[in-house]
């Protein structure tokens, strides 16, 4: 009846997971509580749950990205900290639990937290910068974040039910194999990152869509700001590469359920084969993740320089260069794997080669700063620590993309340390520039600066402290994943590592203090204007928040930098252009059925995991019959009148009418 | 302005001259553009351009997603493990009874298609439930194929080439199947709501993923079946 | 301190059926065209796919030909299906069509071509897995 499923399924005799995961669940039983009492369940169906505004979907995404960010954090710390106890000694992890800690670290890092915050950017900007009013289906867009969310809850159910996989983070088999992974652990990472693959799809195709093919009046491609282009290469190979994800771990999945021969050591498998694919996969993950970090700093530097981005298009030409090249180097992850010296040679030079790209892009964006006013605003802080801090883990990387190189480093320390290097250091850093930027344009006012920039000291500072001795540790030989260390020489970095550790949690905790401080205040950090930075792309055009709607009146472009154009102009000219005649606007009805079959995946996930046949069969006829029903639907969209419309966006002039007129003061005053 | 009557050496100067690299702004052959489409500046396309690209978009995925289970085929076609060998489990007839049956199906689909653009209810629901009919035939053929080698003893559990042929051909299977029950789900919403826009949106995106199976199965049969039936 | 305005004429978001297409793509327009496409693509496939059949079937070419003539078939084959069926070259955005096309064919082309020549070099490096596994024992 419950398949494989049992009291024995709980970790009893684990104290960590089983202490942790019943304080998550009190929180979490307190936060239900909570909105229970105070009746906010309606509210937040109504408004969140069901909502297909992209906007809404965006924040979403980033709420559910940064509470996994620090799930994954607390990963880290284990991490850290049992391999500064470990030293000659067994530390405090047993190894099938510490196996568990790295490869949910892993996965969690990359899958469910900077996944889903990089998607969120997108999908909260790209509609915004473009000028339209939303994605080009925002019904599946609902449905991409529900999947997304049901799989990141999949993952943390596995720590209080269960186990998670002990492979690392790409189940390589033949370990991830039934015969050497009996237990439900790699399950979990399959069916998890299976839905979550899925979710991811859907959005790579609605952005791709979106920018392709809704662009405002007079948005020509070269007019896009860069964020768009890196958004567009992002979702290009997010359509290119997901499905080999999918069709991989469908592979080991038939492998490991039904007993075939993909991956086996035995009856024609090939291993090696799954390290092939996966990697084909996973290397482009890496740029879908840092093209939309490089989009954000291409939005940041010019903003904070007061200057356009120098190179504009040169800035487009390396983007998608990047997007092509990058699928052509997915063998540098394996050249220890025995291909010899053509193969090698070919994807040594290809990965080599990308670097170029990068390499113009971190010009532009010094040059761009160059002769500006810079701001040292946060947003421009964590730009400049990425150019310093990227611009070492890339040359890491140049230097582990020479097979010779690769063989003495190849799975050590170094490669930790480089790979953390370029995706802290990169995409983390653009995430938390970005959401300090993006922030007011999103909830109507600005965070305050102050722990913003302890923030981002802590973060700087702490990110050095502890990945600078792994790569000293790497190059004396200490591989990766150990779970206990016999070389005492090692001790000393391993305890400045962990001490990194600590000043990285004071980065935390200051992220977390501004964010808590500031709604405090919020009243005093209202932007009531709709541009706090001085922005120079359409997003800025709109009210802090925009209405759900977006613009009253589609946007008509006339050149690079849109927003920027019409805002000297009204300087300029000393007054907004005439009021334009309103129209009622079409938007799209809201819709439970993201929700609805998110709730069946993770069902049909946890039953598949579990073996519970019956259930998974359950699940999939109400899904597929709830998606007949939602296409039954007769109505797509509502009006929303030309009042509504008229009134918001008379509130808008207004707002901007009284900052002519400030500045019209200031000129005047001597 | 038209550059009709000059010489054409002396238009494409004009044009180097106000566009020194052709990066746009402006078409090339100087008409005006097509608006609708979502190309240059002429603002967002139509939702029927939009939903068909969308889903071309997804179906180029889909293919990505094929080449996969093709690189498997490759590379574990080999693979055998002392057991059968590609060419001893090829039955050509059967074969090509069921791509005459794809293929056919192929051309119902679009004559439906065409019905529906001249919104003949009738023609529609015929041509759609002959390409559903056909679809069936195949899905049945490989199924009784599948069966057919099991009771041999032919199972993807044998061999690391039999794996591979099963998953690639089953998720063919799978696809068709999968089409066959949205088949029946749009053959039901065309009866009750007619042609509005959105079931007509969708008719166009059925009718390309029925194409784009036929395209598999094109790589399918010559790779997997004429080829593995020549060693 | 913005004027997004534009001139609403220009804005066409509220669209009746009719506008519902865009130019060269009427979809009130007789089936002749369609019908007449559908037949010519089935015409090509047919031949293409018998010719296919027949290189196996009966020693026509010179044997080991054989499997390069069946891939050139098939790519013939798909090419008919993509102009005839799929209609990518003829409609009113081909560009976005055929190019999204190009960049999923690079992406297989890749994938297959790289597995392949990756994996060969690698069961050429390597000792064959089953001699490993008995080394094991």
């Amino acid at each position: 009846m419950l398949g494989k499923l049992g009291l024995s399924a709980i970790p009893w005799s684990q104290p960590i997971p089983l202490i942790t995961s019943l304080a998550v669940m009190l929180i979490l039983l307190g936060v239900l509580v909570l909105i229970t009492v105070k009746g906010w369940w309606p509210y937040l169906w109504r408004e969140w749950i069901t909502s297909v505004d992209h906007k809404r979907i965006g924040v979403m995404y980033c709420l559910l990205g940064v509470v996994m960010l620090i799930r994954g954090f607390a990963d880290a710390i284990m991490m850290r900290s049992q391999q500064a106890l470990a030293i000659g000694g067994p530390g405090y992890l047993p190894p099938e639990h510490y196996d568990q800690v790295f490869s949910a670290h892993g996965t969690i890092m990359i899958l469910f937290g900077a996944m889903p915050l990089v998607l969120g950017l997108m999908n909260f900007v790209v509609p915004l910068q473009l000028g339209v009013r939303d994605v080009a289906f925002p019904t599946f867009n609902s449905v991409g974040f529900w999947l997304t969310a049901s799989a990141a809850l999949l993952v943390n159910v596995s720590l209080f039910v269960g186990e998670f996989a002990r492979t690392g983070w790409l189940p390589y088999p033949p370990l991830s194999e039934t015969a050497y992974s009996p237990g439900v652990g790699v399950d979990y990472y399959l069916w998890a990152v299976q839905i979550s693959g899925i979710g991811t799809l859907i959005t790579g195709i609605n952005i791709v869509t979106t920018v392709l093919k809704m662009r405002c009046h007079g948005m020509s491609y070269l007019r896009m700001p860069v964020f768009c282009w890196t958004a567009l290469a992002s979702c290009l190979l997010i359509v290119a590469t997901f499905p080999i994800l999918t069709a991989t771990l469908a592979m080991l999945t038939l492998d490991r359920y039904v007993g075939w021969h993909y991956f086996t050591n035995t009856a024609g498998g090939n291993p090696m084969m799954f390290v092939n694919l996966v990697w084909a996969w996973g290397h482009p993950e890496v740029y879908i993740l840092v093209l939309p970090a490089f989009g954000v700093f291409s939005e940041i530097f010019p903003t904070f320089s007061g200057k356009p981005l120098f190179g504009y298009r040169s800035m487009v030409v390396a983007t998608l260069f990047i997007c092509i090249v990058s699928m052509t180097v997915w063998l540098h992850h394996f050249f220890t794997m025995g291909a010899g010296a053509a193969v090698n040679t070919f994807f040594g030079i290809s990965s080599s080669i990308i670097a170029v790209g990068t390499g113009v892009k971190i010009y532009n964006w010094i040059f761009t700063m160059y002769g500006g006013r810079v701001r040292f605003e946060v947003p421009m802080l964590w730009s400049m620590g990425f150019i310093f801090t990227f611009i070492i883990g890339g040359l890491t990387g140049v230097l582990l993309a020479v097979p010779p190189a690769d063989f003495l480093t190849h799975n050590s320390m170094f490669l930790v340390a480089h790979f953390h290097n370029v995706i802290i250091g990169a995409v983390v850093f653009a995430i938390f520039a970005a959401l300090e930027y993006w922030f007011p344009k999103a909830f109507g006012f600005r965070l305050d600066g102050r722990w913003g920039t302890a923030a981002f000291w802590f973060a700087f500072v702490g990110f050095w402290v502890t990945f600078a001795p792994l790569y000293i540790l790497g190059l004396a030989g200490m591989t990766r994943r150990l779970q206990h260390i016999n070389f005492p020489e090692w001790a000393p970095w391993l305890y400045v590592s962990a001490a990194g550790v600590v000043i990285l949690i004071l980065g935390v905790i200051s992220q977390v203090l501004e964010l808590v401080l500031s709604i405090r205040r919020r009243d005093q950090l209202r932007d009531t204007t709709g541009d706090p930075w001085d922005g120079r792309s359409l997003e800025w055009s709109t009210p802090s928040p925009p209405p759900f709607f977006n613009f009253a009146v589609m946007p008509n472009v006339e050149g690079e930098e849109a927003y920027w154009g019409i805002k000297l102009r009204a300087i300029e000219t000393q007054q907004l252009s005439p009021e334009p005649n309103y129209q009622p606007i079409e938007m799209p009805l809201d819709s439970p059925v993201g929700f609805y079959t998110a709730f069946f995946s993770f069902v049909f996930g946890f039953a598949m995991i579990w073996y519970i046949w019956w259930l998974a069969i359950v699940a999939l006829v109400a899904a597929f019959a709830g998606f007949v029903v939602f296409a039954w639907r007769d109505e797509h969209e509502f009006e929303v009148s030309v009042d509504e419309v008229a009134r918001a966006d008379r509130a808008r002039r207004e707002a901007r009418e009284a900052i002519l007129a400030r500045l019209a003061r200031q000129e005047a005053a001597p | 302005m038209t550059d009709t009557g000059l010489p054409a050496s002396v238009a494409a100067l004009r044009r180097v001259r106000e566009d020194p690299h052709r990066l746009g702004h402006r078409p090339h052959d100087g008409r005006e553009p097509v608006r609708g489409i979502g190309m240059g500046t002429t603002g967002p396309a139509h939702k029927r351009i939009i939903v068909g690209y969308g889903f071309w978009i997804f179906l180029l995925s889909d293919i990505v997603m094929f080449s996969c289970f093709f690189a498997a085929f490759a590379v574990q076609r080999d693979a055998t493990a002392g057991g059968p060998k590609m060419a001893d489990i090829v039955d050509l007839q059967r074969v090509a009874i069921e791509t005459a049956a794809l293929l056919l199906s192929s051309y119902t689909c679009m004559l439906s298609f065409a019905a529906t653009n001249v919104r003949n209810l009738l023609l529609t629901q015929v041509f759609l439930f002959l390409t559903g009919l056909l679809g069936l035939v195949f899905v049945l053929l490989e199924a009784w194929e599948f069966i057919d080698l099991a009771n041999r003893g032919i199972t993807p559990q044998r061999s690391g080439m039999l794996t591979a042929f099963f998953g690639l051909v089953g998720l063919h299977g799978v696809h068709v199947t999968a089409g066959g029950l949205w088949l029946a789900t749009m053959m039901a919403q065309v009866q009750v709501k007619g042609f509005r826009r959105h079931i007509v949106h969708r008719l166009i995106c059925f009718n390309l993923f029925w194409h784009a199976l036929d395209i598999v199965w094109i790589g399918i049969f010559t790779v997997v079946y004429l080829i593995g039936s020549l060693s | 301190m913005s004027n997004l305005e534009s001139d609403p004429a220009r804005f066409t978001a509220t669209l009746d059926d009719r506008e519902d297409h865009a130019p060269g793509d009427e979809p009130q327009e007789a089936a002749g065209h369609w019908v007449l496409n559908a037949n010519i693509g089935l015409g090509f496939s047919v031949v293409l796919t018998v010719a296919a059949f027949a290189l196996v079937i009966w020693p026509i070419v010179y044997g080991p030909a054989v499997a390069v003539a069946l891939v050139v078939l098939a790519i013939a084959q798909m090419g008919v299906h993509l102009v005839f069926f799929l209609h990518i070259t003829t409609g009113p955005d081909n560009t976005n069509n055929v190019l999204a096309l190009a960049f999923g064919i690079l992406v297989v082309f890749l994938m297959v071509v790289g597995s392949i020549w990756i994996m060969d070099h690698l069961s050429h490096n390597m000792m064959p897995m089953d001699q490993t596994m008995q080394m094991q024992r």
